[in-house]
């Protein structure tokens, strides 16, 4: 496989997401989700219980670690969230543009088509992940020192699910989506049917999360599951991707 | 340049491309003609490694459409216009082209030359940052074609491709072909048109799932009644058709009106003879037709022939 050829697949899809105002709003809304809202309830989570002034320092701080891993959450969902917005519309939408015939004429494998594709949808979906999370631990961050005088981010399980979590469950919805939308021929049905592939993924990367929690060890060895699953996944997408049905049946 | 042997696509009952077997030689303009459900797309899909066969052969220069690696060789060497433009409403022109040179594996310096001269030949050129979803119709089909010229490929598939155009586009997509016929590449043009395959093509293939006849446009029109002289005279008498009936290169003499029609096997050979008889036996001629069957009666008669069968 010639990464190179999947790059400009990937490359010239980012320019087309860029120029689509649904997918550009939908990645616009999820930093300031992550990045504001998760730092206000920490704000107010926090308050609250330094108000009460019920706990000692050291509880206060398992209380705000406690809160932090909840928001850190998030991070996991939204990544095996938004793919179905947009690696839903990756070959739905060069249906709808009708310009799937000369794609595939061109000197491309479907290896390369495929990993083109998963590869711009997984950008712009941590991307915005990140951009949440950092926006959102500095406040955090900022906060509980002026509270308790500690910076609660970053922590090995913060590290984890934002290094190694994450990016897996985007891989994990990225790949379903695509599968998704090398089968079906309409946009809502495409994301209809996203909605539903990523419903089980979601639960397996709570699972992975909150397993981070219990024991890094066991995190990692979920994650490397989610590796595993990944990679099979990549490999379903190819074998079902069928060039001709998509050309004779496609209407 | 193409050579198919006995080339068949099935789709579960359907059989769209029946034992096809035909020739294209290289710098040829080929035109496949056909109604629509003919075959004429599932075959250049075919040749283009888009779709399989069912059975038979097809190479395109050295390269057969069996072969996996080949078939990438085969996308490379070949440009398709097929009958959706399908470029990105929301990209530039420029931009649309840009990725498909960049995937044809044009290298950068070479793909901005192409891409300029393709663009200035259509007179696109000062409009190449707009968004194609602005352009017109034509304007989007000139583009489609600039692309499958992105990689200047030694053979090109063109799907219909002044279908749905307003005349002045026709006409410029029509005369940029006969431009690409001018610089010796393969053409495979697929349309309904019969005036345009006329125009056009060097030869004709009728398809209706089979290849009903292949020829040149001349060729397929003589096919269906002989070439017939017509003669306009002042007046018609018994003498002129005596002296006319008598010559042994004319095979058939009708009268009508003031109007001799012959039957000749080699007019341009044998007319002046003709002329000659009628002046001599005292005709006055007015003027000397040539009555053709268009290949638009050749086409309908074909395909009506398929059908039945």
């Amino acid at each position: 496989m010639r990464l190179w050829k999947s790059w400009i697949v990937t490359r010239k899809d980012l320019s087309v997401f860029k120029k689509n105002k649904y997918v550009l709003y939908s990645l616009i809304a999820m930093p300031i989700i992550l990045g504001v809202v998760l730092p206000v309830i920490f704000i107010f989570a926090l308050d609250a219980q330094t108000a009460a002034q019920t706990l000692t320092h050291n509880q206060l701080v398992a209380a705000a670690n406690q809160i932090v891993g909840l928001s850190t959450m998030y991070f996991v969902l939204i990544p095996a969230i938004l793919p179905s917005i947009i690696a839903s519309y990756s070959f739905v939408g060069e249906k709808i543009e009708k310009s799937l015939e000369p794609l595939l004429a061109t000197p491309t494998t479907d290896g390369e088509l495929l990993f083109g594709k998963s590869f711009a949808a997984f950008i712009p979906c941590i991307a915005v992940t990140y951009i949440g999370a950092a926006i959102s631990a500095p406040i955090m961050d900022y906060w509980s020192w002026i509270r308790l005088g500690v910076f609660v981010i970053p922590n090995t399980y913060w590290a984890l699910i934002m290094g190694v979590i994450a990016p897996l469950s985007c891989i994990m919805s990225v790949e379903a989506n695509i599968i998704v939308s090398s089968r079906v021929n309409d946009i809502r049905a495409a994301q209809q049917l996203g909605g539903l592939v990523v419903l089980p993924l979601i639960f397996v990367v709570i699972f992975a999360s909150a397993s981070a929690q219990v024991s890094i060890l066991l995190a990692l060895g979920i994650s490397g599951a989610l590796a595993v699953a990944d990679v099979a996944l990549f490999y379903l997408s190819k074998a079902t991707f069928q060039r001709e049905e998509i050309l004779t049946k496609w209407k | 340049m193409i050579d198919t042997n006995n080339l068949t696509r099935k789709f579960g009952n359907l059989t769209a491309v029946d034992n096809v077997s035909l020739h294209v030689d290289e710098g040829e303009v080929f035109g496949f003609l056909g109604p629509n459900g003919a075959g004429k797309t599932t075959t250049v899909r075919m040749l283009c490694c888009l779709i399989g066969k069912s059975s038979g052969e097809a190479k395109i220069g050295d390269y057969s459409i069996d072969n996996e690696a080949d078939c990438l060789k085969i996308r490379k060497m070949v440009g398709l216009l097929p009958e959706n433009v399908g470029l990105y409403d929301s990209l530039s022109a420029y931009r649309n082209l840009d990725f498909y040179g960049q995937l044809y594996e044009v290298p950068e310096g070479k793909r901005r030359q192409n891409i300029e001269r393709l663009l200035q030949l259509l007179g696109i050129w000062e409009r190449r940052e707009d968004a194609v979803g602005a352009f017109s119709k034509g304007t989007k089909q000139k583009i489609a074609i600039a692309r499958a010229l992105i990689h200047d490929p030694q053979v090109l598939f063109l799907d219909e491709p002044t279908a749905n155009l307003d005349p002045e586009a026709s006409k410029t997509v029509r005369d940029f072909i006969l431009e690409l016929k001018k610089e010796k590449r393969t053409i495979f043009l697929n349309t309904h048109n019969l005036d345009e395959a006329e125009r056009l093509c060097d030869r004709i293939g009728i398809l209706k799932a089979k290849l009903v006849a292949v020829d040149s446009p001349k060729n397929l029109e003589r096919s269906l009644y002989n070439r017939k002289t017509i003669v306009h005279l002042e007046t018609v008498t018994d003498d002129i058709v005596a002296a006319v009936q008598n010559l042994c290169t004319v095979k058939n003499v009708r009268a009508s009106d003031n109007k001799l029609i012959l039957d000749i096997d080699n007019p341009e050979k044998y007319n002046p003879e003709v002329v000659r008889a009628i002046v001599e036996s005292g005709g006055n001629i007015q003027y000397v037709t040539e009555l053709r069957s268009t290949l638009e009666d050749v086409y309908l008669k074909l395909i009506r022939e398929a059908s039945a069968k």
